[in-house]
């Protein structure tokens, strides 16, 4: 009997030879052909635009008529502009509060309350919120947190400090509480994922490691997280990137302000294009904020992808 | 071996999938192509001014009644979002047919670019017919030619809860030093007399109390020809920096809308363009019963004509229209006494046709008055300087108002973006 050769997707063996990579190719062609219109979208209303940014960025185009270029003057003017420490900072402040907070406490709701009789009926409360849109939570938010708003009320009625505390008004707290408003919003979907993750660790590593003794913290540091690993490497990175590119939820609250003292570099690149009409400007601020998220995720994968994690994972060789 | 019947299957599924698949492209696309052509009966007017959309309405009906053109108003209330739009529609063949702008720099720039037809025809007939005052051309006019026409005139003024006034026995000022004294009595009776805010208009206290100061100096200053480190302009900070810390401004990063502030008589006097009124009457509150509005006094009493801030929006038309006699047909007829004293009376704000007598009995004395020889009209700061100023000035405003002792970094930072250089 002459070899044959499964083909991945198929369930036919075929015959080896022209026919088959006949078949390969069609096969192949009818998935680019699939893909295309995806691809398409994706190029149109993606990268072209991405492109036509680039090349505003060595504009001074004020959004009428037509860009005049102006060589390197608008990266050379952000790299002066006194805001920009404020803007990383608060920027920074973002990537480390969205990865701490909503991920770490996801996780956190996630084991507390998986396996465990009536788990789902408390979680709940941490999912519901996830349906509101950031704008929707920012304008809640906004009303809790303003000058004499509800928390200062409140405060105020149980006699405890912060009655008149300006939440909003001061940095860095109004980024802080900005971050405490977004991980009440986005708890939810990290703790969706990390319940998933859960749900798809087998059960025989467990049940070993039970037997060998392990217990509480040593079951879920040395079997249990590394298990976790590839789902926990799209949590990070997600979180990762909605942490560099805030905007929503400080617009409709702050608008950056007051004196650009919570702006992030996405709310930067939006007022300094739409605002002051210097969509050369914000161009460049969208360049360096595109090459940032880039960096970072690019590292953060990298280092997911060392093979020494999986050898790791594996038991070390054993 | 694969059964030939099979393979043509699969083939026939392949091809049914992919006829859907460019089908459901194709589709798509089509939907992304241009809006239907304009009819010439029926006007697109875009604008920033979403919460109008009742007025523009009932101005449809009137127009439609006597000219047989009526409007459709496409409102935005986001101004970024709003102005970008109309930047990108005006590149586009797809103009809109009228739509609401900014006078001062954004006038400039559209019809330096071409991007405006020319109304000096409209505006030389409604002048010479008494619908239009000369006084208003300067702020349409661009290289010796007219653009657009006047959509709204307003003048900032200071609306007052006449309660409160009575409760503590105080009258209208008419000096500045009266003024202070009111405020003084009111904060002794435990209320705040000022309205200040830190968000969009921060402005208005610089503004005011600048423009009451040295009107000279504040001209110079929109036009780019003064410094904001001038020792005039540190001196009005300086001024209201004293009326911060005492006490007499209310607290900036309060949201709270100002009609409900000083309905419910959390503050005393907000001072506002005259468009202020619909948001007076909207929340309940009655002219010359609820509220008032005066006229707010030079701070510096040594001036021949007390400054009073006008504000203007111009409604345009752009320079390759659908319908360009139409949309000419409709300005010319927005401008007369009719479809005016409608505008005014529909929104309880002044019309910039001076021959129009407003129901309203407050707002009409105060019309009359302030195009009288005593007072001065000055272009207000907001549409006065160009974008990426205003845009400083405004984070700058609402900064000082957190921190007032930083007046001076505040100022200098929006030297700089008045300058073009970083921190604009």
């Amino acid at each position: 009997m002459s070899q044959q050769v499964l083909v991945r997707g198929t369930r036919t063996p075929i015959p080896p030879g022209r026919r088959r990579g006949r078949r390969m190719r069609t096969s192949g062609l009818w998935a680019h052909g699939m893909v295309a219109p995806s691809v398409l979208l994706v190029a149109v209303l993606l990268y072209l635009p991405f492109l036509w940014s680039l090349y505003l960025s060595f504009t001074n185009y004020d959004g009428s008529g037509s860009p005049k270029l102006a060589g390197l003057a608008n990266y050379s003017q952000l790299l002066s502009d006194p805001v920009l420490a404020t803007t990383l900072r608060n920027t920074g402040l973002w990537v480390v509060g969205t990865l701490v907070l909503p991920v770490g406490l996801g996780l956190l709701i996630a084991l507390l309350t998986y396996n465990i009789k009536g788990g789902q009926w408390l979680r709940l409360p941490f999912l519901l919120p996830y349906a509101l849109s950031g704008t929707a939570t920012a304008v809640v938010w906004g009303f809790v947190l303003q000058d004499h708003g509800v928390l200062n009320s409140l405060l105020a009625t149980l006699h405890l400090p912060g009655g008149s505390v300006s939440f909003l008004q001061q940095a860095p707290l109004n980024t802080i509480v900005m971050i405490f408003a977004q991980t009440w919003q986005s708890i939810g979907v990290n703790l969706l994922l990390f319940v998933i993750g859960l749900q798809s660790i087998p059960r025989e590593p467990i049940e070993a490691a039970r037997i060998d003794g392990a217990r509480g913290w040593k079951m879920f540091s040395k079997i249990i997280w590394p298990l976790l690993r590839p789902l926990t490497a799209v949590v990070v990175g997600l979180a990762l990137v909605a942490g560099l590119k805030t905007f929503d939820l400080v617009w409709i609250m702050t608008e950056g302000g007051p004196g650009r003292s919570s702006e992030t570099l996405a709310v930067t690149m939006y007022r300094d294009a739409f605002v002051a009409d210097n969509y050369g400007y914000g161009a460049a601020v969208a360049v360096l904020l595109t090459a940032m998220g880039l960096v970072v995720s690019l590292l953060y994968l990298r280092r997911q992808a060392n093979p020494r994690n999986d050898v790791q994972l594996a038991g070390g060789g054993r | 071996m694969t059964a030939p019947g099979t393979a043509r299957a699969r083939h026939r599924r392949h091809a049914w999938l992919l006829a859907l698949v460019l089908a459901l492209v194709a589709l798509v696309a089509s939907g992304c192509g241009g809006s239907a052509a304009t009819n010439s009966t029926n006007l697109q007017l875009y604008n920033d001014k979403a919460a109008w959309k009742p007025f523009y309405q009932q101005m449809s009906k009137l127009a439609h009644q006597q000219i047989g053109l009526s409007i459709t108003p496409n409102g935005y209330a986001d101004e970024p979002t709003y102005q970008a739009f109309i930047r990108s529609a005006l590149q586009t063949p797809e103009q809109p047919d009228l739509f609401t702008w900014t006078t001062g720099p954004l006038l400039r720039q559209l019809a330096e670019k071409g991007q405006l037809a020319s109304t000096s025809a409209i505006w030389q007939k409604a002048i010479a017919d008494g619908n239009l005052p000369k006084g208003l051309e300067q702020y349409y006019t661009v290289n010796g030619q007219q653009y657009c026409i006047p959509e709204n005139v307003s003048y900032w003024v200071m609306f007052y809860n006449k309660h409160i006034f009575a409760r503590d026995g105080i009258a209208v000022p008419s000096t500045w030093k009266q003024l202070m004294a009111d405020a003084a009595t009111v904060k002794g009776h435990g209320t705040v007399p000022f309205y200040q805010t830190n968000v969009l208009f921060s402005f208005v206290w610089f503004q005011t109390l600048l423009a009451g100061s040295d009107p000279g100096l504040y001209t110079r200053l929109t036009e780019g020809k003064a410094s904001y480190t001038d020792p005039g302009v540190v001196k009005v900070m300086r001024l209201w920096r004293s009326m911060i810390q005492d006490g007499y401004m209310s607290d900036p990063g309060n949201k709270t809308d100002p009609a409900t502030l000083l309905k419910t008589g959390q503050v005393a006097m907000i001072p506002d363009g005259t468009w202020f009124d619909t948001s007076m009457v909207q929340a309940g509150m009655k002219p010359g019963t609820d509220y008032g509005m005066f006229v707010i006094p030079a701070v510096n009493p040594g001036l021949a004509r007390t400054p009073v801030a006008l504000e203007t929006g111009p409604l345009c038309i752009p320079d390759k229209p659908a319908d360009k006699q139409a949309d000419m047909k409709f300005a010319t007829w927005w401008l007369k006494s009719g479809p005016q004293a409608a505008w005014s009376d529909s929104r309880d704000d002044v019309s910039a046709n001076p021959s129009v007598k407003i129901s309203d009995q407050g707002l009409n004395t105060l019309t009359h008055q302030v195009v009288g020889s005593k007072y001065q009209l000055l272009n207000r700061y907001y549409d006065a300087v160009s974008p990426n100023v205003l845009t400083a000035a405004l984070d700058a405003f609402g900064a000082f108002m957190g921190n007032p002792n930083s007046y001076q970094s505040q100022l200098a930072t929006i030297q700089r973006a008045a300058s073009g250089g970083a921190g604009s």
